[in-house]
């Protein structure tokens, strides 16, 4: 079976054709049955920013041919001209890649994961995806849990409102016993207002000079909306403060922010301003126990961290080609050595039903250590007898020797093809909430 | 036996220095982990020599050298705790050099105890030390703990989005330490004046004659006394305390060193 990857993304599709090839759920569907015609396997991955086929098939020619012709279909001849193109190894990568926000607009983007996840519970749904995309995904989604965990690429903030968070946690030994005061109920404050919640702020509370916008506010994200007059009453028992109103005169200013320090006892205040012309007067941030940030500052730290990311990814993409070698290494030995499971099946159930007989014929006499020695003996000849064989038939590989041995050993101990069937269960979704499991040994 | 044990453990926490201040680079848990073993193992090579030495001097601290490698190993154990519970191992890329540097300028040293009558040597002696030398040791991380919040103030008052930005912890977290450390280190110090004055009154020959010694003990309990009632009272925090910790470490510091006669010859490590 070969791997193939066809599609368009951000990098190579304006939005217009994008929209075009973006389908709602249902009629994935009914296209991936028309793709995936067995033994062909068909996934689907639709974002904002890219709408691409996987295909893993026995003809790549076949398959590649049927999929520009859905493309262009839905598309028009116009969308063929952004289309690209893997193959191979190179369409694993991709997969890889994709999945682990590699490929991302927003390098290291959360999202990605759990779009790739959903498109491969649809191709499941839709009987499209099976055995082949099956493991790739797995394989997929594992190395995108290694990206995440070993490098830094998805820590730092990109957007303005995460980045406001961000940085309140180098103030702040996190947020949980912090109340935060969101000045404005606009856009900006809606989502600072959201990302602060999810970043588990202890007290949200809102203030708007329309009450009902902060109102309509509080109800979707939580948190109390409070009228515009209290602004510095609700200043004095707030820890964050992010403002983003359209005053054209600063609201705060070193004067009126300076008035309350003695009140608060030197308790620090973190302040983000987003709104342009600017709430917070630059003279604040002089005060010893503020620390106001503007949209210039946080530009500047969104754009750190994305040179940070792409450093990052640098580190991400090293361990996507450990990945996907270890993917390829496990595809050839599976694919071409069956009967090295077979063998090893057989032996194991030989042993198994040998050491049940063993243990019935003993009787309730022996202890808990016992049977587990008797056990481990059991798994140990076995373990022992085939690691001759399995070494030579590894170290031969697939191809050539490697089948004409494969081919004796399967004639010496007489095994059968049925008995293939039973080994390697095809991984399903349920195996994928753990990966590391479903594509097998690793570290 | 003693001192191939320090010697041992000096380079552990040589090694742990270099591997903390890696890990200030470049954060990852291999070089954690690794700080937090080299810094374990050296502790217990040390603390193996300590009890050796302190077997055979009658529990006894004697001379800078070995006081200074009581403080080193103090410091370690210290941060060592403070890794454990907090899990910020960038404490250790400030504080392991600090040890390092400590236990070296031990070894440099020379110099004996200074000379002290022969009824002050009474089982409350010990006592006295090991509390100062707690003391000392509470508010030598307390400082280090301050240079860190000034370090990361700096970083967040100039938005200067570096190294130090992204891998000093959060200056409430410090503030906090600080404080805690401040409050332990001062009863710790009330407790060394109290047994101190204690000696002054009941030893003949023992005098208030407000040497560096003594003197240098006063400030600094006067300081961190100002301090913890300032924080408490006043609401101080923050930058004023991290400067005035460092000030009074180093009082406490000059105090130390008085307890030692550094132009006789003396005793070395551990």
């Amino acid at each position: 079976m070969e791997f193939i990857c066809i599609g368009v993304s951000h990098r190579t599709a304006p939005l217009g054709i994008r929209e075009r090839l973006a389908l709602p759920e249902a009629r994935q569907t009914e296209v991936l049955q028309r793709l995936a015609q067995a033994p062909v396997e068909a996934l689907w991955v639709s974002t904002c920013n890219r709408v691409e086929v996987y295909l893993a098939a026995p003809s790549a020619e076949q398959a590649r041919e049927r999929a520009r012709e859905t493309l262009r279909s839905l598309g028009g001849e116009e969308a063929l001209e952004h289309l690209y193109e893997h193959q191979g190894e190179a369409a694993l990568v991709h997969l890889f890649r994709v999945a682990s926000s590699l490929d991302s607009m927003v390098l290291g983007e959360a999202q990605i994961l759990g779009q790739v996840k959903d498109a491969f519970e649809r191709g499941q749904g839709a009987g499209a995806v099976r055995g082949e995309l099956t493991r790739a995904c797995a394989a997929a989604f594992g190395c995108a849990k290694r990206v995440r965990t070993e490098t830094a690429v998805g820590r730092a903030a990109t957007s303005m409102a995460s980045a406001a968070v961000q940085l309140a946690s180098k103030v702040f030994d996190g947020l949980k016993d912090k109340t935060v005061l969101v000045v404005g109920a606009g856009e900006m404050g809606e989502l600072a207002a959201r990302h602060l919640m999810n970043a588990g702020a202890g007290k949200l509370v809102v203030t708007n000079r329309t009450l009902s916008r902060a109102e309509a506010l509080v109800a979707e994200v939580g948190g109390v909306a409070r009228p515009f007059e209290e602004l510095f009453t609700l200043l004095l028992s707030a820890d964050v403060v992010v403002t983003s109103t359209a005053s054209p005169v600063p609201l705060f200013t070193r004067e009126n922010v300076g008035a309350l320090g003695k009140a608060r006892r030197g308790r620090p205040l973190f302040m983000v301003d987003l709104a342009v012309p600017r709430d917070i007067d630059p003279a604040v941030g002089t005060l010893d126990w503020v620390h106001a940030y503007d949209v210039d500052d946080i530009q500047k730290f969104v754009a750190d961290n994305a040179a940070q990311r792409a450093e990052e990814a640098h580190k991400a993409g090293g361990l996507v080609a450990q990945e996907v070698a270890r993917f390829a290494r496990e595809r050839a030995l599976r694919e071409g050595m069956p009967v090295l499971a077979r063998l090893r099946q057989r032996a194991e159930g030989i042993a198994r039903a040998e050491v049940e007989r063993t243990l019935l014929g003993l009787g309730d006499g022996l202890t808990d250590k016992q049977r587990k020695s008797i056990e481990a003996m059991g798994r140990a000849i076995v373990n022992k007898l085939l690691h001759e064989p399995t070494a030579r038939l590894r170290a031969v590989g697939p191809q050539g020797e490697g089948n004409r041995l494969a081919g004796a050993a399967a004639e010496l101990f007489g095994l059968t093809e049925e008995e293939a069937a039973a080994i390697a269960p095809e991984p399903t979704s349920e195996s994928l909430t753990n990966p590391v499991v479903a594509t097998g040994s690793r570290r | 036996m003693s001192h191939t044990l320090v010697s041992l453990a000096c380079h552990a926490y040589g090694l742990a220095a270099l591997v903390y201040l890696s890990y200030l680079v470049r954060q990852s848990q291999v070089l954690a982990v690794s700080g937090r073993v080299l810094v374990g193992t050296g502790l217990l090579m040390h603390c193996v020599a300590l009890i050796e030495m302190l077997g055979a001097q009658g529990g006894r601290l004697v001379g800078p050298a070995q006081g200074m490698s009581a403080f080193a190993f103090l410091l370690l154990a210290l941060f060592l705790a403070l890794d454990v519970r907090y899990r910020k191992p960038v404490i250790g890329a400030f504080l392991t050099p600090l040890a390092v540097a400590v236990l070296l300028i031990g070894m440099l040293l020379h110099g004996g105890p200074a000379p002290l009558p022969a009824a002050v040597r009474q089982p409350l002696l010990p006592v006295h030390v090991t509390i100062a030398l707690l003391g000392m040791t509470a508010f030598g991380v307390a400082a280090g703990v301050g240079v860190m919040y000034l370090l990361m103030e700096r970083q967040v008052k100039t938005k200067h989005f570096g190294l130090l930005f992204a891998r000093l912890p959060s200056l409430e977290f410090l503030d906090t330490l600080n404080r805690r450390l401040v409050v332990w280190g001062f009863i710790a110090l009330s407790l060394t004046l109290a047994t101190g004055a204690l000696f002054v009154s009941t030893v003949p020959g023992l005098a208030w004659n407000f040497d560096a010694k003594q003197v240098a003990t006063f400030v600094a309990w006067g300081v961190f006394a100002a301090l913890v009632n300032a924080r408490i009272f006043a609401g101080w925090r923050g930058r004023r305390v991290a400067l005035l910790t460092m000030a009074g470490f180093c009082l406490v510091l000059v105090s130390f060193l008085s307890s030692y006669d550094l132009s006789a010859a003396g005793p070395g490590m551990p």
